[in-house]
């Protein structure tokens, strides 16, 4: 009996000994017929990655839409990046980011840009929206999430048996929105004189009452502006932060790399958050900036924080929370993060 | 959890390594909890459901057998089981779709009412564990099963990962019955099993997602394509249920094949069937046979008069419709392929066949009745994924005035070789089953052909999920 359980776990391993080897060669066959096109097909943001070598950029610049969303009342359209590009003459920069992206998205871009690079300086921009929940399990995550399969450090077939058998997240719109509710309750704070100790309690309070923090009752679309702003900006950053755990991973490839990381916190609209939500949520959110600058400037990272730095004028989406700007609000941005770069070369 | 999941990928290894690491003994307890996991991966709270329908016929079937000397009390425990576990099947399946009829007819009548609606889903795979479960509880009445003492044996015959979810549904003298025998571990068992696994994989992943995206085009706006796409994807569909179905049924059979236990094969080439009648042999198996067994057969099935048989017929078909969905569509598709055996029976008395002398003649008589057949299946595929009499009349319309229309769709190369492949896949295999198949050819035939199924699973499945057809049943 024995003699036969051992025959066949012998030859069981003989022909996983096999089946290796059959995976070796097809994983060979496969990266030099179907796998350009298949990146091609499902991986956009690997081309973004081989720009950077294409058209030999000294900066990097890594954001979503804040980049190079513009008003249709825009003269100058150009994006934060060309500015920036304009702003530093001596200096060529070019954009990696995609909308929609996050730190997770930039580290694999970074990580994938090939060795041979002309690139000095990245920079990655800290979109304070991004940390929370709304926006980790946002409906568009689930196509990032499965570019980003076919961006992982493995072997090519691998990397595809991975997107066959859909091995990234790929909720249902009604597990998505139970994700978005409980990761809602789980962003805790603690705010001075504040009753209230996580997102979900503080958007309950103002959507359930219909009233502002100043006592009046404006319209529902104004309730549901201030309860976006709630749930996107109501929570403590801390290094349990998904989104802190990739900054750390970028500033660790920029420092293995050799390339001066920037991180660009983008501005949002603290007046229309004030005015809608009150002067609690603004703190918070400054003091989350904080958070970011103590945590990375330790580690010789620059950072430019502009979250208060565009006026409410200069935000030209205003039913919902973006980080949309007009011209004038782009340029503050680049010259912001052009100013830093002076200060550096002159250094 | 999906069995074309990366979740499935390493729940099927860890539990089938367990399996064989356990004694015997422990063994149930490890397939039932193994089976728990698999089936709340997708909504937990429904094993309630399970659990209901398992008790009650857990119970039934002690009762009726201690009863087995009293034939009034074994048939009312029969009778209470039957309904206790269709009720549960009735509310979940059809009490939305009876309630919205019967308001419909209400309003006809002008009697205003409005429509009470249940909002629940449909526990997954539902119909198929009561079938399940009721074939146990009916075994036992007819004296051909002992009644099952174990609990967690009878439970784990209902919720047994492989088949809880879309079958092959299981009878308890096979299953039940390996379940309490201890099973070494073999080579061939396990190799068959993973060949099957892999075979199952292409035909869903490859043949069948492939395919389903022309489908899904073609059945969202028909009227923007033009009737020979409509024909393309009415052919498509043939081969995107069949490779979908098949290739869960296959992956079912390999997974229970790899720790020793044989489940019937659901299919056998239906697609190669000169009849409608050898077409519900080869169709679908384990559900044909249980309707057979359990309603065709008690209700007279064919030694009656022939109106009595039509009548048997009709309804053994019809509810075989209904038994896939809660939906007119689904009736009809059921009640079309009762009428076409009703029809077919004279045409077969008349021995076409027995009257043509030369070979070359039965050879094309033969093709003739196999063309015939898979016509008449592939449109009667339309009622069934038409979710409407709306969407098929806009599809039979479509067909209707596009024909001047130049064809849209792109078929992929990939699509037509998954297609090419499953067509000759099915015919070399015909009679007999993949893993056997496999088995007679030469070591580097197998590997080559082990190469090609591997190669077109990861590379060129389709990176959209498709959900497996028979998992709203």
């Amino acid at each position: 009996m024995k003699n036969n359980t051992k025959n066949t776990l012998r030859k069981m391993g003989m022909k996983l000994l096999l089946l290796t080897a059959v995976l070796v060669l097809l994983d060979v066959l496969y990266y030099y017929t179907f796998y350009p096109k298949d990146l091609e097909e499902h991986c956009s943001l690997m081309s973004l990655s081989q720009k950077a070598i294409q058209d030999n950029y000294d900066i990097v610049y890594l954001g979503e839409s804040s980049n190079h969303a513009y008003s249709e009342q825009d003269s100058d359209r150009r994006a934060i990046c060309v500015m920036l590009d304009s702003l530093l003459p001596a200096y060529k920069v070019g954009n990696l980011g995609k909308a929609a992206c996050h730190a997770s998205i930039y580290y694999d871009i970074l990580r994938n840009i090939p060795h041979e690079n002309t690139v000095k300086a990245a920079v990655v921009t800290v979109n304070m929206r991004s940390f929370s929940s709304e926006w980790i399990y946002s409906r568009l995550e689930i196509a990032l999430r499965k570019e980003q399969v076919m961006m992982k450090k493995a072997p090519a077939l691998y990397k595809r048996m991975l997107l066959a058998f859909k091995a990234y997240p790929h909720w249902t719109e009604e597990e998505r929105e139970k994700k978005v509710l409980r990761g809602i309750k789980q962003q805790t704070f603690s705010i001075p004189n504040c009753p209230y100790h996580n997102a979900s309690e503080w958007d309950r309070a103002v959507g359930k009452s219909g009233m502002l923090y100043n006592g009046t009752y404006p319209s529902s679309d104004t309730i549901i502006l201030a309860c976006h702003y709630i749930k996107d900006f109501a929570y403590q950053l801390d290094e349990k932060n998904p989104r802190i755990k990739d900054f750390d991973k970028i500033a660790q490839l920029c420092q293995k790399r050799g390339w001066l990381l920037v991180l660009n916190i983008v501005a949002d609209n603290m007046d229309q958050i004030q005015a809608l939500v009150g002067p609690e949520l603004p703190w918070l959110m400054n003091q989350n900036t904080e958070y970011i600058t103590k945590r990375y400037e330790k580690q010789g990272i620059i950072i430019v924080n502009n979250l208060n730095e565009v006026r409410d004028a200069d935000f030209f989406e205003r039913d919902f929370p973006t980080e949309h700007y007009t011209q004038n609000g782009r340029l503050t941005i680049a010259r912001n993060i052009a100013e830093k770069f002076s200060c550096l070369f002159e250094k | 959890m999906l069995f074309n999941s990366i979740e499935f990928l390493i729940f099927f290894p860890v539990v089938t390594l367990l399996f064989y690491l356990l004694p015997h003994k422990f063994r149930w307890i490890l397939l039932l909890g193994a089976s728990c996991f698999f089936y709340m991966w997708f909504i937990p709270k429904y094993i309630l459901i399970l659990l209901i329908t398992i008790v009650i016929d857990y119970s039934a079937g002690i009762l009726i057998f201690k009863w087995k000397d009293s034939p009034s009390k074994k048939k009312t425990c029969l009778v209470i089981s039957i309904i206790s576990t269709c009720v549960v099947l009735f509310i979940f399946k059809y009490l939305n779709f009876v309630s919205a009829n019967l308001v419909a007819l209400a309003q006809h009548f002008g009697w205003e009412h409005p429509q009470q609606v249940l909002h629940i889903a449909l526990p997954i795979g539902l119909s198929f564990h009561t079938f399940q479960s009721l074939s146990y509880v009916i075994e036992v009445y007819r004296g051909k099963q002992k009644a099952e003492r174990h609990f967690g044996y009878y439970a784990l015959y209902v919720m047994f990962y492989p088949q809880l979810v879309t079958g092959p549904i299981e009878r308890p003298q096979n299953l039940l019955t390996q379940l309490h025998r201890e099973k070494k571990l073999q080579y061939d068992n396990i190799a068959n099993g993973l060949r099957l696994i892999l075979f199952g994989l292409f035909l869903k992943m490859v043949v069948a997602d492939n395919l389903g995206a022309y489908v899904d085009q073609i059945y969202e706006d028909p009227h923007a394509y033009s009737s020979a796409d409509i024909l393309l994807g009415m052919l498509f569909y043939s081969f995107q249920i069949y490779g979908d179905f098949f290739g869960y049924s296959s992956i079912a059979l390999g997974c229970a094949l790899t720790m020793g236990y044989t489940l019937i094969d659901n299919f056998r080439t239906p697609y190669l069937s000169d009849s409608i009648q050898e077409f519900w042999r080869r169709w679908h198996i384990s559900l044909s046979t249980w309707f057979r067994d359990y309603l065709y057969i008690p209700l007279g099935g064919n030694r009656v008069p022939i109106p009595r048989w039509v009548l048997n017929t009709l309804i053994v078909f019809t509810v075989c419709g209904i038994w896939h969905g809660a939906n007119w569509t689904f009736m009809i598709w059921g009640f079309a392929y009762g009428v076409l055996l009703c029809l077919e029976r004279p045409l077969r008395n008349l021995h076409l066949s027995d009257r043509i002398n030369s070979k070359v003649g039965k050879v094309l008589l033969k093709t003739l009745n196999i063309l015939k057949t898979f016509i008449i299946v592939t449109l009667l595929w339309s009622v069934f994924r038409a979710p409407s009499f709306n969407s098929l009349y806009q599809l039979f319309s479509a067909l209707y005035h596009n024909l001047t229309l130049p064809m849209q769709l792109h078929i992929s190369t990939i699509a037509w070789i998954a297609l090419g492949a499953f067509v000759l896949l099915d015919l070399l295999i015909r009679n007999s089953r993949f893993d056997v198949w496999c088995s007679q050819k030469s070591g580097f035939v197998r590997w080559l052909i082990y190469a090609f199924l591997i190669f077109g699973i990861t590379v060129f499945s389709s990176v959209q999920q498709y959900p497996f057809i028979y998992f709203q049943f």
